[in-house]
């Protein structure tokens, strides 16, 4: 099956925006740890790009339906190696997302990302049927939700949130009644104020509450935000210039090399930088989009379709949360947020991509 | 089935997307201008950077105060190496390595990010540390004030504050001068305030120095012979001004006790802080008499020469009976009355002039009233309105009880005696900056005729038979003076007590004087604190000493002065009394010393004796010699003063009384 395995059948464009992004990334990297104890995090995310590209090269020559025939091994260690965070976790912000190992600090619930994905595409296709009955999809919101509350406790919502999106996005295209779409999002309707009582952890509820009205505690929760806009806002049409940015120099921006990348860049680069990034995580996504149209197998296409959902849910909701228009939750921007772990998980995805796309010609 | 789906799933991405990039056109377009402000307000601080104080110099350029930068250097315990820090910081500033290391961990347990480690630092500490390339360790240049000369002058440069700002003497009142405007200075700061990068954006402006009327020659001298006398005397404190009586320039104030200004007594009231020059008030006794005369000369008929009867010693005025210091005087002329202070003479001269022209010619010579010298807490002194005058109280006043001066106010109503009749107000600041301080200008308030008439009689103080003499009199200089004990009044007791205010105000040379000196001893005792015998010898010290270093040229031959037995003559006496319920015999019956009237040899034409003759041939023999004459009335000249065969001093001229 992998007689036809070319190089020059990778998707070049995709995988050249994604290194576009990643010099970007490095760039801004560079330019907002200038002068702090983080300096040196612009070659690690070098290194750790490299090691992304290599894990694509990788898990693309590995053929899906061989990785597939994994998912449930995937999914039980997955689970598993989540409910170890809590034991061996490196405790980090407030919260235990980590796994030591070796030199490197593994973000397990990054990787899980693409194990949902997978399951996910393989439980959608073996149902074989034209229309996603309720009964499926609950079954499958169950096998989801196990790691989303694991990552949900660790607390990252934000992550947590990612494989949501993988779930829902697969559900819809797998053709879930449209009356069970409507119940799903009245239920959401409802089910959310019981989840703001009962469920939501205090800090969580502050960020809701300080995304409804930043304003209120300019130093406490709605600080990030507020900071955040104001870098962007200062950017203006062609921004100040590398190393450049106050906001981002003057550290008022938190954590301007992982999380709040994008307001660090749209300080220093403007709305034109801001356009130009937004228009290749356009593109790419697009061409994910297109090479799931193209697989050979309905399969493939779900593993397409769940990577572009997911990376669409990561820029939506990171370039949305640090420009204000849905609340802080902590989601790194692929392939520019400073971080192993995201890097890497990014470009798995992509040899997903590349995986499905390298063997669309079966037959 | 999927194509239509996924049309839909693109649709919603897309709205969503929509909607985050019109945030952004918001914020990065349209709001742009708004945001950038919003982060300058959050990254720049907008910095004082202090002016350096103006210098304080006294007439002739010395720096009296002046500011110095010093450097402290502070650390950031959580930053630095314990160990590291220690052992650079020990050994520049010559510190204890063990005990700074203490202070550095104890720092560090507790959380504390800044310590100070040294002020105050030499100009070679600073520069060393400044080079220093170790993070954590930081130098903040501050200004100090510094006076150089110690406690010279403490009263007049006061203090300043913690923060620099003048909170006594003149460093309170040209404040506004000397502090300057301090620069401003944007610093880029980061989120935790530190500076980054700065910019000035106006450069301090430093204030500007402030040039004293004050010699700093006379104030120590001033300083040294008060000391002196207070310790001599047993006296808690004192004052002496020296002024220009033409200009109003102090050329020296002191006050005793002192304090150094460059570690100042921790009370902000401390009694060492007290200017007893111009804060603190006191009966003034017998000087006040000059008022007295004074008045009586502008509203009275009374003439030097007019025979005052001074009776046997004691007056009683509605039940109240006033003694003399020294027996009775009998009938004596008016200038006798002033040189030996008699109180019963200076009583009739008082009612004489009546309480209406007494009170009217106290205010003229500036009392009740503050004299404008720029010193904080300035007293007026006490005069009582006229309507709070007892039957007793124009007795009381003439003799310089029942009124409270300070001895500038002395100084200001002795310079008008002094200058020919203008109330001219003592003035501290010479320059201001480069800028001349004008004074006010002097009102006239007594006629000439009357200044000098007054120090004519004020010479009589120090001579023979006077009560100033010969403690008061200078080696080649006339003198006018009054010497003046007032007995303190104990308002406890509502008695007055055996301690005295003991003063002497007189100016030299008589005939153009050139300096006015006031020195006031409080709290003396016995008849040796009297104003003659305490406050006279300080007056003699300082008014030579001034007049040597002023250049005034003698206007007495040179020689040694007449020497009298003055360590065993019994004090003469100028003491105000009142309420005594038994004198002391050793203080109220001596003699005062009559015997050695030596004459003394005066220089100038003599006073032709012009009585009989009509005013023609007056003016025109005055006008032969050279003389000014003031004639006063018509018809043939029967008074005239001085009287004839008289030294006419340089300048002085004859008044002549015609009647028909």
């Amino acid at each position: 099956m992998s007689r036809h395995l070319a190089v020059r059948d990778i998707d070049w464009p995709l995988v050249l925006i994604a290194l576009v992004l990643c010099a970007v990334g490095v760039l801004q990297i560079y330019s907002a740890t200038l002068d702090t104890e983080f300096h040196s995090a612009w070659w690690r995310q070098i290194l750790y790009v490299a090691g992304g590209w290599m894990l694509m090269l990788v898990i693309q020559e590995i053929d899906y339906h061989t990785l597939l025939q994994y998912v449930p091994g995937l999914y039980i260690g997955s689970v598993l190696a989540l409910v170890a965070t809590f034991g061996l976790g490196q405790s980090a912000f407030g919260s235990r997302r980590w796994i030591p190992l070796g030199p490197v600090h593994l973000q397990v619930s990054e990787f899980a990302k693409l194990v949902i994905i997978l399951l996910v595409a393989r439980y959608l296709t073996e149902l074989r049927t034209e229309v996603l009955e309720i009964r499926e999809m609950l079954k499958l919101a169950g096998l989801v939700l196990i790691p989303t509350v694991l990552v949900l406790k660790q607390p990252d919502l934000g992550t947590a949130l990612t494989y949501l999106a993988v779930l829902v996005v697969g559900a819809f295209i797998a053709g879930l009644r449209w009356k069970y779409v409507a119940v799903i999002t009245v239920v959401t309707v409802i089910v959310l104020p019981i989840t703001w009582a009962f469920v939501l952890q205090d800090y969580q509820k502050t960020r809701w509450r300080s995304f409804i009205d930043p304003e209120r505690d300019a130093q406490g929760s709605g600080y990030q935000l507020i900071q955040s806009q104001i870098a962007i806002g200062a950017g203006g049409m062609f921004g100040k210039g590398v190393t450049k940015g106050t906001q981002t120099q003057l550290r008022f921006l938190p954590v301007p090399h992982k999380d709040f990348i994008f307001s660090a860049f749209a300080e220093e680069h403007g709305f034109v930088g801001v356009v130009f990034v937004l228009a290749l995580f356009f593109v790419m996504v697009m061409r994910i989009v297109q090479n799931g149209q193209t697989a050979s197998d309905p399969v493939g296409m779900y593993i397409c379709m769940g990577v572009a959902g997911l990376l669409l849910f990561h820029i939506l909701v990171n370039v949305g949360m640090v420009a204000g228009a849905i609340p802080v939750t902590g989601i790194p921007l692929p392939f520019m947020s400073a971080g192993g772990s995201s890097i890497w998980s990014s470009f798995l995805a992509l040899g997903l991509v590349n995986n499905v796309r390298l063997r669309r010609f079966v037959n | 089935m999927a194509e239509r789906r996924l049309t839909v799933l693109v649709g919603g991405v897309l709205l969503w997307a929509a909607a985050i990039l019109f945030t952004l056109v918001k914020l990065q377009v349209v709001h742009h201008r708004q945001y950038a402000a919003m982060a300058r307000a959050r990254q720049e601080m907008v910095v004082d950077i202090p002016a350096p104080r103006g210098s304080i110099l006294d007439r002739t350029g010395a720096p009296l105060a002046m500011s110095v930068p010093v450097d402290t250097v502070h650390i950031n315990p959580l930053k630095v190496d314990p160990v590291i820090a220690a052992g650079i910081l020990s050994a520049k500033l010559h510190q204890d390595k063990n005990e700074l290391y203490q202070r550095i961990v104890a720092a560090r347990k507790n959380g504390r990010g800044y310590l100070v480690v040294a002020r105050n630092l030499n100009w070679e500490q600073g520069d060393s540390l400044s080079r220093l390339p170790v993070d954590g360790i930081e130098l903040d240049r501050q200004s100090q004030r510094h006076y150089p000369k110690g406690t010279l002058a403490a009263h007049v440069l006061g203090t300043v504050d913690f923060a620099g700002v003048g909170d006594a003497g003149v460093e309170r009142t040209l404040d506004p001068y000397l502090r300057g405007t301090p620069g401003k200075e944007h610093v880029l700061t980061d989120v935790q305030h530190r500076g980054i990068e700065t910019e000035t954006a106006v450069p301090p402006k430093p204030g500007v120095p402030v040039t004293l009327t004050i010699d700093e020659r006379l104030q120590f001298v001033a300083e040294r012979e008060l000391a002196a006398a207070v310790a001599a005397h047993g006296a808690a404190s004192g004052s002496v001004v020296v002024m220009n009586p033409h200009t109003g320039e102090i050329l020296a104030l002191a006050s005793y006790p002192v304090y150094d200004p460059n570690a100042p007594p921790e009370a902000a009231n401390a009694p060492q802080r007290e200017n007893h020059a111009s804060s603190v008030p006191f009966e003034p006794g017998s000087v006040f008499k000059v008022i007295t005369l004074s008045a009586a000369l502008e509203t009275t008929r009374l003439r030097p020469e007019s025979i005052i009867d001074c009776g046997n010693g004691s007056i009683t005025l509605f039940g109240r009976t006033i003694h003399e210091a020294h027996g009775g005087y009998g009938a004596m002329p008016m200038a006798q009355v002033l040189a030996k202070s008699s109180n019963v003479g200076a009583i009739r001269i008082g009612m004489t002039v009546g309480q209406q022209n007494m009170y009217e010619y106290m205010r003229r010579f500036g009392f009740g009233q503050k004299t404008g010298i720029p010193l904080p807490g300035e007293s007026r002194g006490r005069l009582r309105p006229l309507s709070r005058w007892s039957k007793v109280s124009l007795a009381s006043v003439s003799m310089g009880q029942e009124v409270s001066v300070t001895t500038v106010q002395l100084a200001q109503a002795a310079a008008v005696v002094a200058n020919g009749g203008l109330l001219v107000h003592p003035r501290l600041v010479l320059k201001i900056g480069d800028q001349l301080a004008n004074g006010d200008p002097p009102v006239r308030i007594i006629r000439p005729e009357t200044a000098i008439t007054m120090r004519q009689m004020m010479e009589g103080v120090v001579m023979p038979g006077g009560t100033g003499y010969p403690e008061a009199r200078l080696e080649g200089y006339s003198v006018g003076g009054k010497t003046g004990s007032a007995q303190i009044f104990d308002t406890a007791s509502h008695r007055y007590t055996h301690k005295y205010n003991g003063s002497f105000m007189g100016f030299a040379p008589l005939t153009n004087p050139a300096i006015v000196v006031v020195a006031t001893l409080n709290g003396t005792y016995g008849n040796l604190g009297f104003g003659g015998r305490a406050a006279a010898p300080v007056f003699h010290a300082v008014a030579q000493e001034a007049l040597r270093v002023l250049d005034v040229p003698k206007d007495l031959p040179e020689q040694a002065p007449v020497e009298q037995v003055a360590a065993t003559k019994p004090a003469p006496g100028d003491l105000a009394i009142a309420e005594l319920g038994s004198p002391e015999p050793n203080i109220l019956e001596e003699e005062s010393d009559q015997e050695g009237a030596a004459p003394l040899v005066e220089i100038g034409p003599k006073v032709p004796d012009f009585r009989g003759k009509n005013m023609r041939s007056v003016l025109a023999q005055a006008a032969s010699m050279g003389l000014t004459v003031l004639p006063d009335g018509s018809g043939i000249a029967r008074v005239q003063f001085p009287p004839a065969g008289a030294t006419l001093h340089q300048g002085e001229r004859i008044r002549v009384r015609f009647a028909r």
